[in-house]
């Protein structure tokens, strides 16, 4: 430090190792300071300044909640005029009758949802589909949303909109109808859940079934005759290999997998269970370059709308290198790391 | 954990397809939302304008070729449609953006953290104090730790230069520290 440098504000805030004396963070940064005010009290006025913009003020942040900003995505979505390629993407259509959308793309299968009750009134079922590493963002007649993860299908009778019927994997957040306390039920292989207003996920995926409960409560009814209640907060697993319940209560200390529209959040999980979760909603296959890879744990959010995104975010979060060759996902220890 | 770069956002949004929005809607929505509730006061206003703010960010995406920052990009422009529309509103009683800003840009003291530096301000004495600050001090200290902008981007959305920034964050908080150790001396003279 010599004295031809101006010490002025900008001087200081511009310093990495005066922010870190301002914050207290560094023991060497500190000590350096403390001797340099000693011995250039002149500055002391510029210091305490320059100190005071560093540390600030703590605001409490009040930001709207995820589900807010979902709702208002879903509302403005229908209003974009998403890409030209909507008119190339059309002639893929195989059938509008069959009215299920094999190569379609998800900005697409938006975009027919919202219109799909128009065109589709004398049909007896809708079908929503989505390929690999798609997610739609759907409002049922009713007024219940649902957010429909990559490679995964709802289905229902257009005369009973309240019951559907789920392959794959979905995010319900149903809309209560008090006047006649209507239930939602949602179907799969292996259950039936029964519903009143509430927020809920289901997993169909790999041998079994997970229901985690967000808001209100819900009736199981599992194809073996058993009859469970569940309360907000909690995970139940049916395994189809075992005919086994689990209930677990979400918590910081549980490790879970979760999915929130469009982003998952995992809670120290292995890299080998979170890669499992992009096999079912990408269709990809994944190899390890050493068995030890497939135990880094994993806590986060993994948004998995845009699989090269997704696998960025997975790279920078275990130290990996993953590389996609023809879908086929290889780990490997990332050099640098 | 960030896990998307503007960059990266700003890449995919300008695609034109549905996911590229999402990711910078999801970012970039609850900020906007925030910070124009606290311009205007008025959430109707506020949702309807961030609603057509975001379809013309769309409709207009390809003519804007090089953002080099897009936080600070949104925000102003946002804020400009947003000050616009207040005025329309107002028609018959027209009002400068400084009368705009007098009224508005108020702080609870629920939004303020107690761990703070000015530590000897209960957070709703600090509140009041923050909330009778000129207009632009409130702004600037909002923008710096609110919603944690660097002093260059505050520039462009305050459309003033660097330096001033840092003047007017010097006298913010000079302002600041020295109600807190006034408290601190009445704290140290009661207990003796």
């Amino acid at each position: 430090m010599d004295n031809k440098h101006k010490f002025d504000l900008q001087y200081f805030l511009t310093d990495a190792s005066f922010k870190n004396w301002a914050k207290g963070l560094n023991k060497n940064d500190i000590t350096y300071w403390n001797n340099w005010i000693q011995s250039h009290p002149e500055y002391l006025e510029t210091v305490e300044n320059a100190k005071s913009i560093v540390t600030g003020i703590n605001f409490n942040q009040n930001y709207l909640s995820s589900d807010k900003v979902n709702n208002a995505l879903s509302e403005i979505l229908p209003k974009l005029d998403i890409d030209s390629s909507t008119n190339k993407k059309t002639k893929k259509l195989r059938s509008l009758n069959s009215v299920i959308f094999t190569s379609a793309a998800a900005v697409l299968l938006v975009l027919i949802s919202y219109t799909s009750f128009a065109y589709f009134t004398n049909q007896s079922t809708t079908i929503h589909k989505t390929n690999f590493g798609e997610i739609i963002d759907l409002k049922l007649p009713d007024g219940t949303s649902v957010v429909l993860n990559g490679n995964s299908e709802i289905s229902y009778e257009n005369d009973n909109p309240r019951l559907l019927y789920l392959k794959g994997e979905a995010y319900f957040k149903v809309k209560p109808i008090p006047s006649t306390n209507a239930k939602f039920w949602v179907v799969t292989n292996d259950l039936k859940v029964e519903v009143l207003g509430t927020q809920f996920h289901v997993n169909t995926r790999k041998q079994k079934t997970n229901v985690v409960l967000d808001e209100g409560s819900i009736h199981l009814e599992f194809k073996n005759g058993e009859v469970t209640k569940m309360i907000p907060g909690e995970m139940v697993s049916f395994s189809n290999d075992s005919e086994k319940l689990v209930h677990k209560k979400v918590d910081i200390k549980t490790p879970y997998a979760l999915w929130r529209g469009g982003t998952y959040a995992f809670n120290e999980i292995p890299l080998e269970d979170v890669m499992l979760n992009l096999e079912s909603t990408y269709g990809l296959e994944v190899e390890y370059s050493s068995d030890s890879l497939k135990q880094i744990p994993i806590s986060g959010g993994i948004p998995n709308q845009n699989l090269k995104i997704c696998i960025a975010a997975i790279e920078k979060a275990t130290g990996t290198r993953i590389i996609n060759k023809g879908n086929i996902l290889r780990v490997q220890e990332n050099p640098i790391y | 954990m960030e896990l998307h770069s503007d960059e990266t956002i700003w890449y995919f949004f300008k695609k034109g397809e549905a996911n590229g929005f999402s990711l910078l809607f999801k970012k970039y929505y609850p900020q906007l939302h925030v910070y124009g509730l606290k311009l205007s006061n008025n959430q109707e206003i506020t949702e309807d304008c961030l609603q057509n703010f975001f379809i013309q960010l769309f409709e207009d995406r390809e003519k804007e070729n090089s953002i080099k920052n897009l936080k600070a990009y949104l925000f102003v422009s946002f804020k400009r449609r947003l000050i616009k529309q207040l005025q329309k509103n107002q028609k018959n009683l027209p009002i400068s953006e400084a009368q705009l800003f007098k009224t508005n840009f108020t702080f609870s003291a629920e939004e303020i953290s107690i761990h703070q530096e000015i530590q000897f301000l209960c957070t709703s004495t600090l509140a009041n104090l923050i909330n009778n600050l000129s207009p632009r001090q409130k702004e600037v200290l909002y923008l710096k730790y609110y919603s944690g902008m660097n002093s260059s981007d505050i520039a462009e959305v305050m459309d003033m230069n660097y330096q001033s920034v840092l003047n007017i964050l010097q006298k913010a908080l000079s302002k600041l520290r020295k109600a807190s150790e006034n408290q601190q001396i009445k704290n140290i003279l009661k207990k003796s």
